[in-house]
């Protein structure tokens, strides 16, 4: 909460950083913020190529192939990608830190909010094949998708509260980066984001992938972005359950070691 | 009231883990979930040490100390940036901390935008930051380079941003970390001017630098640290002697061991390695010893010495200060010209004031003896007290001999300019 307080209270702030990490990132690039169209656009493509003409995986409810993946894949690749920057905001931004006066929880904040709106510019993309596959009478148009920033929500918690997390403890450990790639490598394989979980045949795997937290908010997701209906209330409460508990783990901590932080970054 | 600064007892202990300190508080992270109190260990190096300190508003106090003395550590502690191990730091109103020029500014991003953040992370809203900007523009004087990427900008532009974005923040109290010396002379003249005009508005300063004349010339008051300890708080003057001496001290120290350590006679007022010792410290005026001089009448100050040991290299001087601390008139025979030969025996130097034209009140005496390079035989503060009269209450510290003219016959009589000569 405290954690939450402070955002609040700087987020003029907060814009204005997550605006200059944009700028920043495009600056100098000779297609600018198109890029974030861009990459996930050419992604897709590869995909729709990949998975159309060399591999034809038959799993229920995941057709189009390509499409189902790529709904999957972007909230994906925005959670990853923010934890994976979180290991490393408190130590670049360590200059200002230790000679500036500025609440430490606004750099995980400011990373994991960009990715949030690299996520954002990429969903046209998704709007556009979702719009094309409808009109091919490939795949029915999910209208759920205007329900899209609930299931943000989600993620967002926490995205947000494994990032305080990470972020402080980069600062002490800095090989943090390497565990948090590795773990997020076993994670996106232990989540049914390339796969349903109707395609699994082992009580137990199914049992432990049901486990996974990510689970219920990637269900969650996609649901809403590809299959056009409203998850269950169980599984709703289930992912706002794990964003709550996740970002009150995290900002603890993240409060546990804040005093520790400007003096070791 | 806003700008007062309160420091109690304040001790700051960095943790010092090596290596494997921090595997194995990893270790223990994992294992036994004690990463906390890991991170928390009491042993480090103690880089402040129980420090008090009173800052009043509008006052302007330096900190000067050798390296790793717990300067800069002190006033991260002040700032906020970092939090004291034990004991209580209260600061009332807005700090900037101008600990680095630019720190944080972005390079590939707009001196404006730059200028924004950086405005912002001193507390400014976005709208403030706006109105002042063009004001933060003339002062730094890069013209166009506004809108280009800091990464483009000279080093003396980047300062020169930094300082003007620092400034324009319009703090209560504001903190300067040796940042003054990295421009250029005329970067260094503006901003001690602009220094200077926040002081006038009342902004309390806090400063550490190791130009001793800088300080002297800032800071109505100096604390000399050492190993993270208080050594001598008091005017800026006297701190920055004791400083000057126990550096040259240590050198002398360093090069043989021909000169005695300098040690403290009385805490806080007098210190000296005792190669030489002032006996007395007295006045007189008209050839009969005095306490009570009026103002006009000549004045001679008497020092009475007893060399210990034999020196060739030294030098008397004096200071003349109000009783609340400004600072009246100073002279040593270095600056006089005058050039030592060699001092023994016991013996009486004088210093004759022809016609004392300081203003009534009390006044108080420095007194000193000391080597070229600043080591002190023996530095006395506030040796002797003098009183000065007047008939008339001149106000200032200057009462000097003057008659007031004019063409036209305004005024009747006279008048009894400098009344009692």
């Amino acid at each position: 909460m405290e954690a939450l307080r402070v955002l609040w209270r700087h987020r003029a702030l907060v814009v204005v950083l997550v605006r200059r990490e944009l700028a920043a990132r495009y600056r100098a690039s000779l297609l600018g913020y198109f890029w974030s169209l861009l990459n996930p656009l050419m992604l897709l493509a590869v995909y729709a190529v990949v998975f159309t003409t060399v591999f034809k995986p038959r799993m229920a409810g995941a057709q189009p192939y390509a499409l189902f993946l790529f709904a999957g894949l972007l909230p994906w690749l925005f959670f990853s990608g923010a934890l994976l920057d979180a290991a490393v905001t408190l130590v670049d931004n360590g200059s200002l830190l230790a000679k500036v006066v500025c609440p430490a929880e606004i750099f995980p904040a400011v990373t994991v909010l960009s990715h949030l709106v690299h996520h954002i510019l990429a969903l046209p993309v998704l709007l556009v094949a979702l719009a094309g596959c409808a009109a091919a009478g490939w795949h029915p148009f999910p209208w759920t998708i205007v329900l899209l920033p609930l299931a943000l929500i989600p993620w967002l918690l926490t995205a947000g509260g494994l990032a305080l997390a990470i972020s402080a403890l980069a600062v002490h450990f800095r090989d943090i980066r390497d565990l948090v790639a590795n773990l997020l490598n076993l994670l996106f394989f232990g989540t049914p984001i390339i796969y349903t979980l109707h395609g699994i045949h082992s009580h137990v795997l199914w049992e432990l992938l049901r486990l996974n937290p990510m689970t219920g908010l990637i269900r969650v997701y996609r649901s809403l972005a590809f299959g056009g209906y409203i998850a269950g209330p169980l599984e709703w409460v289930i992912a706002m359950g794990t964003g709550v508990i996740v970002w009150l783990a995290g900002a603890w901590l993240f409060g546990r070691l804040r005093d520790t932080l400007v003096e070791a970054v | 009231m806003k700008g007062r600064v309160r420091l109690d007892d304040v001790r700051k202990v960095y943790r010092r883990l090596a290596m494997r300190g921090r595997l194995q508080s990893l270790k223990g992270a994992l294992l036994h979930g004690d990463l906390v109190r890991g991170l928390k260990a009491n042993e480090g190096f103690v880089a402040v040490d129980g420090v008090s300190l009173d800052v009043a508003p509008g006052e302007a106090v330096a900190l000067i100390g050798p390296n790793g003395s717990g300067k800069s550590t002190l006033l991260k502690l002040i700032s906020g940036i970092l939090k004291p191990t034990s004991g209580t730091v209260d600061v009332d109103g807005r700090v900037t901390a101008l600990i680095e020029l630019g720190a944080g500014f972005h390079p590939e991003i707009t001196g404006r935008e730059n200028v924004l953040i950086n405005g912002m992370l001193l507390g400014l809203s976005r709208a403030e930051v706006e109105t002042k900007l063009d004001e933060i523009i003339r002062f730094a004087d890069i013209g166009e380079f506004i809108d280009q990427p800091v990464k483009t900008y000279s080093s003396g532009m980047f300062v020169r941003l930094g300082f003007a974005v620092s400034v324009a923040a319009d703090p209560d109290i504001l903190l300067i970390d040796e940042v003054l010396a990295v421009g250029d002379a005329a970067f260094t003249r503006r901003s001690l001017d602009r220094i200077a005009r926040m002081r006038r508005e009342g902004v309390t300063l806090i400063i550490v630098s190791h130009d001793l004349d800088l300080v002297g010339h800032l800071a109505d008051r100096a604390v000399y640290l050492k190993q993270g300890r208080v050594v001598l708080e008091g005017l800026a003057d006297t701190a920055a002697a004791r400083y000057r001496s126990d550096v040259a001290g240590d050198e002398a120290g360093n090069e043989a061991a021909s000169a005695a350590p300098v040690r403290v006679i009385e805490e806080g007022r007098r210190w000296g390695n005792g190669d030489v010792e002032i006996l007395k410290v007295s006045f007189s005026s008209g050839g009969v010893a005095m306490r009570v001089i009026p103002s006009g009448a000549d004045c001679t100050v008497h020092i009475a010495y007893k060399v210990n040991r034999p020196v060739t290299d030294f030098g008397f001087g004096l200071a003349w200060h109000r009783a609340d601390g400004t600072s009246v008139a100073g002279h040593n025979t270095f600056l006089d010209g005058m050039e030592p030969v060699r001092l023994e025996g016991e013996g009486e130097m004088r210093c004759h004031y022809p016609v004392l034209d300081l203003a009534p009140g009390d006044y108080v005496i420095d007194a000193a003896i000391h080597a070229r390079e600043g080591l002190a035989y023996d530095y006395w503060c506030q040796a002797a007290r003098l009183r000065v009269t007047s008939a008339v209450e001149w106000p200032g510290v200057w009462a000097p001999d003057h008659r007031w003219e004019t063409d036209r016959a305004v005024f009747s009589g006279e008048g009894t300019a400098s009344p009692t000569r």
